[in-house]
């Protein structure tokens, strides 16, 4: 697979306090990964662990603290003029959650994609510009008719198709979604990951799936990345990944899933359940050391001290000492 | 223990909106809960869920009002009761956890404010008592007492949650209402949340009634389950049985709507469509404009709630008609893949 974009050693941290308690939040650490084209990545994590600041790091909305991202062989850093920031936000546009305040209320819904259309492609003129809207609003699944709606006459779901529609008009090679289907009905949740897919296959795009939900990036997505408080903690090929998780953390994001297809757990199992009550740390000037380890069951000397490194391991990485040393993690099930 | 017959709530619309209908956003609901049970409410956003939850607790302001209907709880009916009788059943007897915490604690009061605002309402004067009896309650949801005296904004989310939780049990009530107390939540809080609900209701034996839009959420937890659809009940009955035979077209699109994290991966749909305008009286079925399996008697008929082997379902297919012997022979649907059983 030809590598559309790759993150190497990614950091943001963000200065947080005042004179007297001055810290530094570490939201992204020394993060690695890359996309390639025609993928969806799903991005996974609780939150609160850096999985939006990475989103936002890759449109350029923040800069990096440290470390580089390349898109399509060229750094980011190389994008000086005005012109090559704007080609490149067309490039890779954002899909964002809610879909409620991310469309103007005042404008009908053609205004984003059409003003999207003028800023990008300005070759195209004003006709050719309605007809491309009408197209990529066919490719989302919305009739033209659609286009002189305003944002309340719309469903969630459709406001959601809009969203990906703006992003559709410039042509996308990478899509940003921030957990766009996290605020939808479960009804019509589906719809929108099967429209994903659809624009992998017929669009040519890459997608970043940003979620929590792991039975739903499951569902669509070709490779799973975890994070974990700021770093990540696992990566590979979604299906390995899943069926054998060896970061302790990926297997406690896997066994809180809930499936209703599965019998009911036993009394014991509901028991023995609880014994998790950990939180995610807020991650402000961090010692060495894994960041998983307090919560995790089965942690090792090594792990209060020095921080694990993301390792190729089986078809994927993973970011543990104990998985690393060989041996069999079974922290959560 | 509570018992809701034919409640129905209406939102009245302004006089010039134009000849509007007002709406009727739950519509002649009965159900009722056992003491010690755990009843799971589920349905789309607009459904009238959360209606119903005000309504149980009569905490609904204009322009909703109850139209018809009763709230019987411990043998008193709450919709005819004074607002004094109200306040004092209220934590006492009877408790709400709201959807999102940080709207429902306030900002400026640490939490151990808010409590010994709530047990001081109820006679509690003694400081010392108060001051145990918070710190008790937090215990039991897993918070440590120093964060009584902690604003809600330096909580975290599941904190502030549980928090709210642990101010409902103040005076250990019969019944605890929660509305999408998770919704906020991944689930890795969402599964800790859930299992901690389940042990102190073991320990303290109060009902639950647990309104959500996450289906698979309450698979595991609940023992009675009631599908809502466009204000009316779709199917409501024992959870196991609705998850392993789900009778309602809608309930079966939900939870085939599902991807599962286990099995092999197979193409799943959605419910094409979107729930109806509650302002627009309509005959017929709520659900026919999205319905796979949908008769012709569906237009025009309105289903009533039926009795099937210990579930209540609202659809013609498990009518005693003549209709019902079309059912099986449905292809008038555009994907109708599989008609009733």
């Amino acid at each position: 697979m030809t590598e559309l974009l790759r993150a190497d050693h990614l950091t943001r941290h963000f200065k947080i306090g005042g004179t007297l308690d001055r810290g530094t939040l570490h939201a992204v650490d020394d993060v690695s990964f890359s996309i390639g084209e025609r993928e969806i990545v799903a991005l996974a994590g609780e939150s609160g662990s850096g999985k939006s600041t990475v989103a936002r790091l890759l449109a350029r909305v923040y800069q990096p603290t440290s470390g580089t991202i390349t898109f399509d062989g060229k750094p980011l850093t190389a994008l000086r003029s005005r012109r090559d920031a704007l080609r490149y936000s067309g490039q890779v546009p954002m899909v964002f959650q809610d879909p409620f305040s991310s469309l103007n209320p005042v404008f009908r819904v053609s205004h984003g994609v059409l003003r999207a259309l003028k800023l990008h492609r300005p070759d195209l003129s004003g006709d050719a510009r309605r007809a491309e809207a009408a197209r990529v609003f066919d490719v989302v699944g919305l009739g033209a008719d659609m286009l002189a709606r305003y944002p309340h006459e719309l469903s969630g779901g459709q406001r959601q198709r809009v969203g990906f529609a703006q992003a559709l008009a410039t042509k996308p090679r990478l899509i940003l979604a921030d957990e766009p289907v996290s605020m939808l009905d479960t009804s019509i949740r589906i719809d929108l990951l099967n429209l994903m897919a659809k624009l992998r296959d017929s669009e040519g795009v890459s997608i970043l799936y940003i979620t929590h939900d792991i039975a739903s990036a499951r569902y669509v997505a070709d490779r799973l990345i975890v994070m974990y408080a700021g770093q990540i903690a696992e990566a590979g090929p979604i299906d390995e990944v899943l069926a054998a998780p060896r970061h302790p953390y990926t297997q406690l994001l896997l066994s809180a899933v809930p499936d209703p297809k599965a019998p009911p757990p036993s009394a014991e199992a509901v028991a023995a359940a609880t014994g998790e009550r950990g939180e995610p740390p807020k991650v402000i000037d961090p010692k060495p050391g894994c960041r998983f380890q307090p919560r995790c069951p089965a942690a090792i000397d090594i792990c209060g001290s020095i921080t694990p490194e993301l390792k190729a391991l089986g078809a994927g990485e993973v970011a543990c000492h104990v998985a690393q040393s060989g041996a069999e993690v079974k922290a959560f099930s | 223990m509570l018992e809701v017959s034919g409640l129905s709530v209406e939102y009245a619309v302004a006089a010039n909106s134009g000849g509007k209908n007002a709406v009727r956003a739950v519509d002649d609901v009965s159900f009722s809960v056992a003491a010690g049970e755990f009843v799971g409410i589920v349905g789309e956003s607009g459904c009238g869920k959360s209606t119903l939850l005000f309504a149980v607790a009569q905490l609904l302001s204009p322009p909703a009002v109850v139209t018809a209907g009763s709230v019987t709880f411990r043998g008193q009916n709450l919709v005819t009761m004074t607002g004094r009788r109200l306040n004092a059943i209220r934590w006492q007897n009877l408790s709400v956890v709201m959807q999102s915490a940080m709207n429902a604690l306030n900002p400026v009061m640490s939490v151990g404010a808010q409590f010994a605002d709530a047990l001081r309402a109820h006679g509690m004067s003694s400081r010392k008592a108060i001051a145990a009896r918070s710190a008790e309650v937090l215990r039991l949801v897993g918070i440590d007492a120093v964060h009584l005296r902690s604003y809600p904004h330096q909580l975290s989310g599941g904190m502030r949650q549980r928090a709210m939780i642990a101010m409902a049990l103040l005076f250990t009530p019969d019944l605890v209402i929660m509305d999408e107390p998770t919704s906020a939540l991944d689930v890795v809080a969402q599964r800790s949340l859930m299992t901690q609900i389940k042990e102190l209701q073991r320990e303290f034996g109060f009902a639950v009634i647990f309104v959500t839009h996450d289906m698979s959420l309450v698979s595991h937890y609940s023992d009675r389950l009631m599908v809502m659809y466009a204000g009316q009940v779709a199917e409501s009955g024992a959870t196991r049985r609705i998850f392993e035979n789900p009778m309602h077209p809608y309930s079966r699109g939900l939870l085939e709507a599902f991807p599962s994290i286990r099995g092999p991966k197979v193409p799943l749909k959605g419910i094409p469509g979107a729930p109806p305008d509650l302002s627009i009286i309509q005959n017929g079925c709520r659900f026919y404009a999205r319905c796979p399996v949908r008769l012709e008697a569906c237009a025009t008929t309105a289903p009533a709630l039926l009795d099937r082997g210990g579930t209540s379902v609202r659809c013609l297919l498990y009518a005693e008609t003549p209709t019902a012997a079309a059912a099986s022979e449905v292809s008038a649907a555009p994907e109708g893949k599989e008609a009733a059983k």
